[in-house]
């Protein structure tokens, strides 16, 4: 598993949430899967970050039951969450490819 | 819903999350194959500690109770920092409680010490043109600097008459009083008061006006000797202890020494010039009297004339040194009999400030010196604290940099913490200085001018908080940088068995260690040196003794006691009164003061040693005593007679010489019927026979180089201020009301100006010293003492880091007292490389101190030795324990643990 740059966890849990509402262990599940277990989530951090975007107002929870009748708690994005998730996701667009450039270049 | 219940509402609520979280997980390795019996403990170890994870969580949702949707700015991210700072400090008390109690210690030390030297050193003086003031004097070029001495009133007149440079100047010279029969009523006690006379002008030139009435004018200095009105100008003290602070005091007569006065005005309040010591002149004034200016007409050897001079706003000190360079080239070409080569004579200067904290500035600054020596051990050991505290907390550090929080952040949290840690420790430290001020102000041996005004203001209040911002910063800015680089991975994986022992976070702690025990050797070796001057200083033979001796001085008005036999006649029936007391067995007066370092001293001619230009004129100490003086005294009789009572007016002069006089001018013969003249010659008289040698005091104290000394008969010079000893059997201190009662059934109108033991005032001429020895042992002990705590800090937990190492060591057959060794060796290496930097500093920084030194250089070796023992003496003592601990390290459980 590769280790998360600093920072990007946060941008993940937006990403992951931006495809629909998710419980904290299905955020870990996804991101995990959707990039072929390359990115590995410490679980004990993703909960504080949870919190921390959540004081932030770019994400807000509803406690709901879940299939197996267990309480869960369901997070989801905001309009200021999907607004931040832009401006992130642009930053970070630019990052790569400038990245990726210098890696190509000759 | 009320915020308590939602916060705990929100605490169940991850509970129930992180449960959940770790039953998904559970159920995945199941399915994966783990066994279900080792799936749940897997679980948990990915999740980390619940208990951490809750932690953070619960911290974060608290601060979102309070700042709802703060976006992301600085300052609130400041605000989140301090809270969490401040839980962190509340749930690690003991750690707290230690810094704070540390910090508190150094930083009130150091605010107490900065708030004494900003009064005195710093603080402007209460005049407007002081800094553009200074003083005028005759200086004497000897081998141990300049002497200064105040001028003659001809000097003064014709300086003025040629100066170019001041353009204002003023003389002044004291002159004690007594105010009598000044308040109004039959009961008013006659008090002595400190009078100066003083040049009209000169509050003009210091730039202050009086607050109430006017100032005095050129005609009021004139008036007393054309048969006009004599006037007075009260201090604001006077005129509210004496006065009740009655308005309509001007304009009232009051009768000082005698002389009736008009009071004309009223200085503000803080203004007593000389407020501080100047030239010889050493109380703050009461009132002042106008100078009359036909004293210019003085002999021009008589110099008692305080002079100040303003300078021009454009004048530079190139310019002030020239031009009294010519002024006084000038006195030499005009009287070249007094101004000789020999003489090494010439008018000098000094900015007033200089001369009035000149001579406390030395040790003031060696003292916040040592002050801060101790500050930055303090510092040193709170960032000790930091650092070991840093190793449990890397864990959570990492924790938070995996989260996403950045480097700047969590350097800024750690700053955050430390910040508020010294800025509590600051607060309670501003408490101390308050309560060190107090002590210190009570304690005031004197000689420290000023110190009464000194006070926890503004300026002192930011010193104060800038040290502590300076060492939180010092103290948090290398375990900040530490921990934010610790590598969150590494952290996350080993830290979790708490075996902490990188080696880089050590040789930081072992560098404090070693800077602590180099500061504290400094601050040690600068105390050893002033307790050993100290101890040197009290060895030297005063050449008296008044440990059973109870002293009044007593002042007799001139206008009273207007003819040589009332005068003489008031001081035999004292004496006879005194003798009279019970348990008193001898009683005679004096003046000077033994060892009080007052007196005068003058040139004199001596039958038999040659006078001409280009011969030194005898010199010598002078004073004045009654019969019997010497035995009650304890001043030894070497050779010939004491004064008798038969020495009066009506026979020939006599004079008592010391044996150091004796020596100089009559080496390898008696002195005793050698002829001496004092003033006037030895051709027109009064011609002094030498009647007796006694033994030599150091009137000046042990550090002052007295000369030879010459006592006059006091009955033969109608003295009217001496000082009266009383010898008794019993206790002094129960004969000083004794005397009281004798002087005032003689003459109830004498204000009695001073009533001692003379055991309390040896004490009080050596106050000053011990005041200073005192405050630099309390600091070298409390240099010590930190220093063996941070020594002791670092060892203990070497030996927690390695008990893994010592169980091995043992198991296989290490002896416990080689274990104990290399405890001891690890402290002494870091003991030994602190003093060899600390004495090395020493050696450098000494001799700023050498002017509070007495015959002991600042170099001495066996002061340097001395440190050394008693550092390694302290640094094995503190390795004591820590290496005793190692001992009883038991192998088996260490290995298998």
């Amino acid at each position: 598993m590769a280790t998360l740059p600093q920072g990007t966890l946060d941008l993940l849990v937006l990403q992951t949430l931006s495809k629909g509402p998710r419980h904290g262990y299905g955020i870990a599940r996804w991101i995990e899967q959707t990039t072929d277990d390359v990115l590995g989530v410490e679980e004990g951090a993703l909960y504080p970050a949870l919190y921390r975007l959540q004081q932030r107002g770019w994400i807000r929870a509803e406690w709901a039951r879940s299939e197996l009748n267990k309480d869960i708690k369901v997070y989801e994005l905001t309009t200021d969450g999907r607004a931040e998730l832009r401006k992130r996701t642009a930053d970070w667009t630019a990052m790569t490819s400038a990245m990726t450039k210098v890696f190509k270049a000759r | 819903m009320s915020p308590r219940t939602k916060r705990s509402g929100l605490i169940n609520g991850i509970d129930t999350e992180l449960e959940f979280h770790i039953e998904m997980l559970v159920r995945r390795l199941i399915d994966e194959g783990v066994p279900p019996a080792e799936a749940r403990a897997q679980a948990e170890a990915r999740l980390g500690t619940t208990e951490r994870v809750r932690r953070e969580c619960t911290a974060i949702a608290t601060d979102m109770e309070t700042t709802p949707m703060t976006p992301s700015h600085s300052l609130s991210t400041i605000i989140q920092d301090s809270r969490y700072a401040l839980r962190v400090l509340w749930r690690t008390k003991v750690f707290t409680a230690t810094s704070l109690v540390t910090l508190a210690l150094g930083i009130g030390a150091t605010t107490a010490i900065f708030s004494v030297v900003n009064a005195v050193l710093l603080r402007p003086l209460p005049y407007p043109a002081a800094d553009r003031t200074a003083l005028i004097f005759d200086g004497y070029q000897k081998q141990t600097g300049v002497e200064e001495n105040p001028l003659s009133t001809p000097e003064f007149a014709d300086l003025l008459a040629r100066t170019r440079v001041f353009d204002a100047m003023a003389g002044l010279r004291p002159q004690d009083s007594a105010l009598t029969n000044d308040c109004g009523n039959a009961a008013c006690e006659p008090i002595k008061v400190k009078a100066y006379v003083v040049s009209p002008n000169l509050f003009d030139l210091l730039g202050v006006a009086p607050a109430r009435g006017r100032g005095f004018t050129t005609e009021d200095g004139v008036a007393g000797n054309v048969g006009g009105d004599r006037v007075v100008m009260l201090s604001d003290a006077l005129w509210r202890t004496r006065y009740g602070a009655d308005p309509s005091v001007i304009g009232r007569t009051i009768s000082l020494g005698n002389t009736a006065r008009t009071v004309v005005g009223v200085m503000p309040p803080g203004v007593r010039f000389p407020d501080d010591p100047v030239s010889y002149m050493k109380d703050p004034a009461d009132l002042w009297i106008p100078m009359a200016w036909d004293q210019r007409n003085d002999e021009r050897g008589n110099q008692y004339l305080t002079v100040l001079g303003r300078m021009r706003d454009n004048a530079t000190h190139t310019q002030v040194a020239a031009e009294l360079s010519t002024i006084s080239d000038g006195f030499r070409a005009a009287f070249p009999d007094r101004y000789t080569p020999a003489s090494r004579w010439a008018l000098a200067y000094k900015p007033l400030r200089e001369e009035m904290v000149g001579n406390v500035k030395t040790a003031l600054t060696v003292l916040f010196g040592a002050v801060g020596c101790v500050l930055l051990i303090a510092c040193a050991n709170v960032a000790n604290l930091l650092l070991a505290r840093g190793a449990t907390r890397r864990r959570e550090l990492a924790v938070r940099a995996a989260l996403g929080a950045d480097r700047r952040r969590l350097i800024q949290q750690l700053l955050v913490e430390t910040l508020m840690l010294t800025g509590i420790g600051a607060a309670l430290g501003i408490g101390v200085a308050f309560s060190a001020l107090k002590v210190l102000i009570a304690i005031n041996p004197g000689g420290i001018p000023r110190i009464a005004t000194a006070s926890i203001d503004l300026g002192v209040l930011s010193f104060a908080f800038g040290l502590a911002l300076l060492s939180g910063l010092v103290v948090g800015v290398l375990p900040a940088l530490r921990e934010a680089k610790a590598d969150p991975q590494a952290a996350l994986g080993d830290g979790a068995r708490g075996t902490d022992v990188s080696a880089p976070r050590r040789r930081l702690r072992g560098a404090l260690v070693v800077g602590e025990v180099a500061v504290a050797a400094v601050v040690l070796v600068g105390a050893l040196l002033l307790i050993r001057s100290f101890i040197a200083m009290s060895r030297v033979p005063t050449g008296v003794s008044l440990d059973d001796v109870a002293i009044a001085q007593v002042t007799i008005p001139r206008a009273t006691y207007n003819t040589p036999d009332k005068v003489t006649a008031f001081h035999r029936a004292l004496t006879e009164r005194l003798r009279t007391l019970p348990g008193v067995t001898r009683a005679a007066a004096v003046y000077p003061l033994p060892l009080s370092n007052e007196g005068w001293s003058g040139s004199l001619s001596i039958m038999g040693i040659p006078e001409g230009p280009g011969l030194p004129v005898p010199h010598a100490e002078f004073g004045v005593a009654t019969p019997g003086y010497f035995t009650t005294a304890g001043i030894p009789l070497i050779e010939g007679r004491d004064f008798a009572d038969t020495d009066t007016l009506a026979t020939d002069r006599v004079v008592i010489v010391d044996e150091e006089f004796a020596r100089k001018y009559f080496p390898g013969e008696s002195a005793v019927g050698k002829r001496v003249a004092t003033s006037g010659d030895l051709v027109a008289g009064p011609i002094q026979t030498i009647v007796g040698v006694v033994g030599h005091v150091r009137n000046k104290g042990a550090r002052g180089d007295s000369e030879g000394q010459l006592y006059m008969a006091a009955l033969q010079k109608t003295e009217v201020s001496l000082f009266y000893l009383t010898r008794t059997s019993g206790s002094a201190r129960t004969l000083l009301t004794g005397m009281r009662s004798e002087l005032k059934s003689l003459d109830a109108s004498l204000p009695i100006t001073l009533l001692t033991t003379g055991r309390d005032l040896v004490h009080a001429f050596t106050a000053a010293d011990r005041f200073n020895v005192l405050l630099f042992s309390v600091f070298g002990m409390v240099a010590l003492a930190l220093a063996a705590i941070g020594l002791y800090g670092v060892l203990a937990f070497l030996v927690t880091q390695r008990r893994r190492e010592i169980g091995i060591r043992m198991a296989l057959g290490g002896g416990s007292s080689s274990i104990v060794r290399s405890v001891i060796t690890e402290g002494l290496a870091l003991t030994i490389a602190g003093l060899t930097i600390g004495l090395g500093a020493a050696f450098l920084l000494a001799s700023t101190m050498k002017s509070l030194l007495f015959s002991i250089e600042p170099t001495d070796g066996a002061t340097y030795l001395l440190v050394v023992a008693v550092m390694i003496a302290v640094a094995v003592l503190a390795a004591l324990a820590p290496a005793r601990r190692a001992t009883k390290v038991d192998p088996v459980e260490v290995l298998r643990g």
